[in-house]
């Protein structure tokens, strides 16, 4: 592949690297299966960039790409399987932000959203990315329908987490 | 203030924290190679490809001598050629439906087209395993029924010292021993095979499907 195309990868998937580190956030609990997954997205993204025409817009793309590798390409290596404290994900919440029972809320839901299973974590991500459910189902490829069924039901359970 | 947005706010607050990879950073990680499961099944499907159409090629031409005994090398051939044909179209089948697996796709489509591919290895695996067994009853039907050819052929001269009617039951026995033990390999590594690499495919499309009706 030419050095143009790949400088021009670099510099726009540097700009919007932010989007990745987010997927991996979600899908990883550790800084070492953090890592690994954001290596093999990137490559994912530079193989199709190629054929990327730009009808979409990149950060769209990026989305798609970064979530279809998370649920159905990645192979978690045995070093991330083993689980980890969620408390050391959460360092960087500063205790003045929060009162304590927020954060403990915080806490919990974090863990709940890694316990949900690969789709699952796909909806709540684009959730929390301010998707509409027209982008979610057009990502996943289900019907707009489904898709807010079962956002409503992965929004109750993560609420009944918290208010058993 | 609700328990989602408390999630939305923290998530958004967190933008800041994330690394900034650099240039040369991102540039090394597009020069790593990627292992991904599509790479592992297309490796593990070439494989299987290469090996159920290189078996025959593994029989030596000394052992093929015992089939002019029962004139079967006519029927053999016939079946060969067809045989490398339908191969040729399982691997034109394989090919296409590989390169139509595209990451840029829906996440339900991208599923769908990576468990197609894999199965038409998986047919074509059934398909070899098949023709094994459907060849064997064919030859074994043959040899069987003209016991004497047989034993001429597979114990000249009565090298083992076995009365004929107890060699015909050692060589039927051993035959179905051997069936056993292969189809009990070949359970294994597709447990193996599905177990590692197709679990979590399978599950996650499973979900959607369900969703879907």
């Amino acid at each position: 592949m030419n050095k143009e195309l790949e400088h021009k990868f670099i510099s726009e998937f540097q700009e919007h690297q932010k989007i990745i580190h987010k997927v991996c956030r979600i899908y990883t609990n550790n800084q070492e299966a953090h890592n690994d997954l954001f290596q093999e997205i990137t490559i994912q993204l530079w193989k199709a960039y190629p054929k990327f025409r730009g009808d979409s817009k990149l950060s769209t793309w990026m989305y798609r790409i970064g979530l279809n590798t998370a649920i159905t390409l990645y192979r978690k290596s045995k070093r991330t399987i083993k689980t980890q404290d969620f408390d050391t994900v959460l360092h960087r919440i500063k205790s003045t932000d929060y009162d304590n029972t927020e954060e403990e809320q915080l806490k919990l839901m974090y863990k709940a959203i890694h316990q949900l299973s690969d789709i699952d974590k796909g909806l709540i991500f684009l959730y929390l990315e301010d998707k509409n459910y027209k982008e979610i189902s057009e990502t996943l490829g289900i019907s707009e329908v489904n898709a807010r069924v079962k956002m409503n039901r992965i929004k109750t359970r993560l609420k009944t987490i918290l208010n058993p | 203030m609700d328990e989602l947005d408390l999630l939305k706010k923290d998530w958004k607050k967190q933008d800041a924290s994330y690394p900034e990879l650099s240039y040369n950073e991102i540039y090394k990680l597009i020069h790593k190679k990627s292992s991904s499961i599509v790479k592992w099944i297309f490796i593990i499907c070439i494989v299987e490809l290469l090996f159920w159409s290189g078996l025959n090629l593994l029989v030596p031409e000394k052992y093929l001598e015992i089939y002019d005994k029962f004139n079967l090398r006519t029927f053999l051939y016939v079946t060969q050629v067809i045989h490398y044909s339908i191969v040729f179209i399982f691997i034109y089948l394989f090919y296409k439906n590989y390169k139509a697996i595209s990451v840029t796709e829906t996440t339900n489509l991208l599923m769908q087209k990576i468990i197609k591919t894999r199965k038409t290895v998986n047919y074509y695996v059934y398909y070899n395993i098949a023709l094994y067994v459907l060849l064997s009853v064919i030859v074994n039907f043959i040899m069987f029924s003209n016991p004497e050819t047989m034993i001429e052929a597979l114990n000249p001269n009565n090298k083992i010292n076995v009365s004929g009617a107890k060699f015909l039951n050692i060589m039927l026995i051993a035959q179905i021993i051997a069936l056993v033990v292969i189809i009990g390999l070949l359970w294994i590594y597709y447990r193996i095979i599905y177990g590692i690499l197709l679990k979590r495919l399978n599950r996650n499309y499973k979900e959607l499907e369900t969703l879907e009706f």
